[in-house]
């Protein structure tokens, strides 16, 4: 697996994940970072999946000089896989999950299909005084969930001490949150800006992490709105499953349900 | 009904073909078999031949299982999963789920012949007092209640949704989990997401399981996975390369096998357990060619 490193410490930077082809969400995400004072921008992966026309993602990325990792669904498109690697055994979910895989494979541009393909698997660098690990799922699998219910410390102090790391940094489940460790050590789940997170309202949610010299690491979690029913249309337009558009109009998860904890399950609508 | 099966008698492989090794990953599942074969169901396709006589695998003590959650925990274990037998039938069930649910998410396996009113209230406190999600699956294998019954005996269709609805009713999400005695063919997970929904569940969960050659159905199926087997499997997919067993007499490779001697593993911790196994069972086929796990996702 590659890991690139940053060359310096960071003081303040802005980490999202799962675009899932959301170019509306990237775009007003990026302008909320501008006015935030960062030294970077990261995405933790998941290009694709869920919206419409994958390829316009990948220029407002590469303009904006965000530093991606590779998320499932990303090496998926890029190896050309069967699936994204999700491993849903609900058929209803399969099924979801099938159609939108299928439809950002067909078009996806075979170079952003290798770009994809040459992104690192991890991201190392300095926060401050603390080492943080960069990943998609979890820092031992590219595709692992990583829930605030099913995180017990016990998981969370080993992930940190086989990563050699004091702040580790994830995405793929679709839902933030933060867990400072009784060692101080924190692990941070930082959400995704493709989709909503479930809670009945459109708004989706990125992580600004700031490491002020003597200070207990700040992390923030920012709402952003974005223009959500201008993408819905393009959703019906391009003929997405018209429950995809339903969670973007609304907040609440329609499909791929099966991976959610009982805890986060009950929070939703379905 | 077969009897239960006394200890060991196990089908051997069936030939002598070299079985693949599996390296050890992480733990990601403790299993903890707290009630042994100690059942009041008898169900046809039980990979334990659990049942209501005496069992042949005695109950957990509560002080082992306890310091072996407390041992899986320290080493960054994921998820605990009670199972049996039927856990509720277990005296001290309700303290080992809290002591659990203190150091990690932990889900009961059940057929919820137990789970009245009050003890789905017990469990709904538990879970909204928890640090983290408490899971409760209900065991029922077709949405049929005469074609269920015959697989798990009289009442235990009506039984098991009874108390599904109890838990649902309480907040808590129950899942159920199903035997795929079927084929491919008969959509069993939509029929029993169907059931789910008649029965007034809203958020419907359902958990598939295959049938294992193991228990009252050894000697049906199943065989050695093979080294050229493991070429085309990425290994992570089997679960003995992350999870082990706990039951009365040590620490056993994986929960379809926990109990069976042959299947334990030695040394005098659950840290010494975490080594590499052999495929070498008629069960380990089953896992190989369907890539299932008994956890929940």
């Amino acid at each position: 697996m590659s890991t690139l490193t940053e060359p310096r410490a960071l003081r303040r930077v802005a980490v999202f994940g799962g675009v899932y082809s959301n170019a509306h969400a990237l775009a007003a995400t990026l302008e909320d970072v501008r006015r935030r004072d960062v030294d970077a921008a990261f995405c933790l992966g998941d290009l694709g999946g869920f919206g419409p026309h994958p390829d316009r993602v990948f220029p407002v990325l590469k303009a904006a000089g965000v530093r991606v990792i590779q998320g499932n669904y990303d090496q998926a498109i890029a190896l050309g896989h069967a699936d994204c690697g999700c491993g849903y055994t609900d058929p209803r979910d399969n099924h979801y999950a099938q159609i939108s895989y299928a439809y950002t494979l067909a078009r996806t541009s075979s170079e952003h299909r290798r770009w994809m393909g040459a992104l690192p698997a991890h991201r190392r660098l300095r926060l401050g005084e603390a080492e943080a690990l960069l990943c998609h799922g979890s820092p031992r699998a590219i595709a692992e969930f990583l829930w605030e219910s099913t995180t017990p410390d016990g998981l969370a102090a080993r992930l940190c001490d086989d990563a050699r790391a004091q702040v580790i940094l994830c995405t793929h489940s679709g839902i933030k949150w933060h867990r400072r460790l009784p060692d101080g050590r924190h692990l941070v789940n930082v959400g995704v800006i493709g989709r909503p997170e479930n809670d009945g309202t459109p708004r989706v949610w990125y992580t600004l992490l700031t490491a002020e010299p003597g200070l207990e690491l700040d992390v923030e979690f920012v709402p952003v709105h974005y223009d959500h029913e201008t993408l819905a249309k393009e959703m019906e337009a391009e003929a997405l499953p018209p429950e995809f558009a339903e969670t973007v109009r609304t907040g609440w998860w329609t499909t791929c349900l099966e991976v959610l904890p009982g805890r986060e399950r009950a929070r939703g609508r379905f | 009904m077969d009897a239960p099966a006394p200890a060991g008698r196990l089908t051997p492989a069936p030939s002598a073909a070299p079985a693949a090794t599996v390296a050890f990953r992480h733990l990601t599942a403790l299993w903890v078999q707290i009630t042994g074969t100690l059942c009041n169901l008898q169900c046809v396709h039980c990979i334990n031949a659990s049942g209501p006589r005496e069992p042949w695998l005695a109950p957990l003590d509560a002080d082992t299982a306890r310091r072996y959650i407390a041992e899986a925990a320290a080493l960054g274990v994921k998820e605990v999963y009670f199972t049996g037998g039927e856990p509720f039938l277990h005296a001290e069930i309700l303290p080992l789920l809290a002591f659990s649910l203190e150091r990690a998410p932990t889900t009961v396996l059940t057929n919820g012949t137990l789970i009245d009113d009050a003890m789905a209230g017990a469990l709904a406190a538990l879970a909204a007092g928890a640090r983290y999600s408490l899971e409760i699956r209900v065991s029922l294998d077709d949405p049929d209640a005469a074609r269920n019954d015959a697989i798990r005996g009289p009442g235990a269709h009506r039984r098991a949704l009874a108390a599904i609805r109890r838990l649902d009713a309480h907040g808590l999400l129950p899942i159920l989990t199903a035997t795929d005695v079927g084929t491919a063919a008969d959509d069993r997970y939509g029929r029993l997401r169907d059931l789910l929904l008649a029965s007034g569940v809203r958020k419907p969960r359902v958990k598939m399981l295959p049938v294992f050659p193991v228990g009252r159905m050894a000697g049906r199926g199943g065989g050695v996975v093979t080294p050229e087997m493991m070429e085309s499997v990425e290994p992570s997919r089997l679960q003995c390369s992350e999870s082990r067993a706990v039951a009365t007499g040590g620490v056993y490779v994986c929960p379809i096998l926990s109990g069976f001697p042959e299947a334990r593993m030695d040394g005098a911790t659950l840290a010494d357990t975490l080594v590499p196994n052999r495929l070498d069972h008629p069960a380990c086929l089953v896992c190989w060619q369907t890539g299932s796990s008994c956890r929940n996702a």
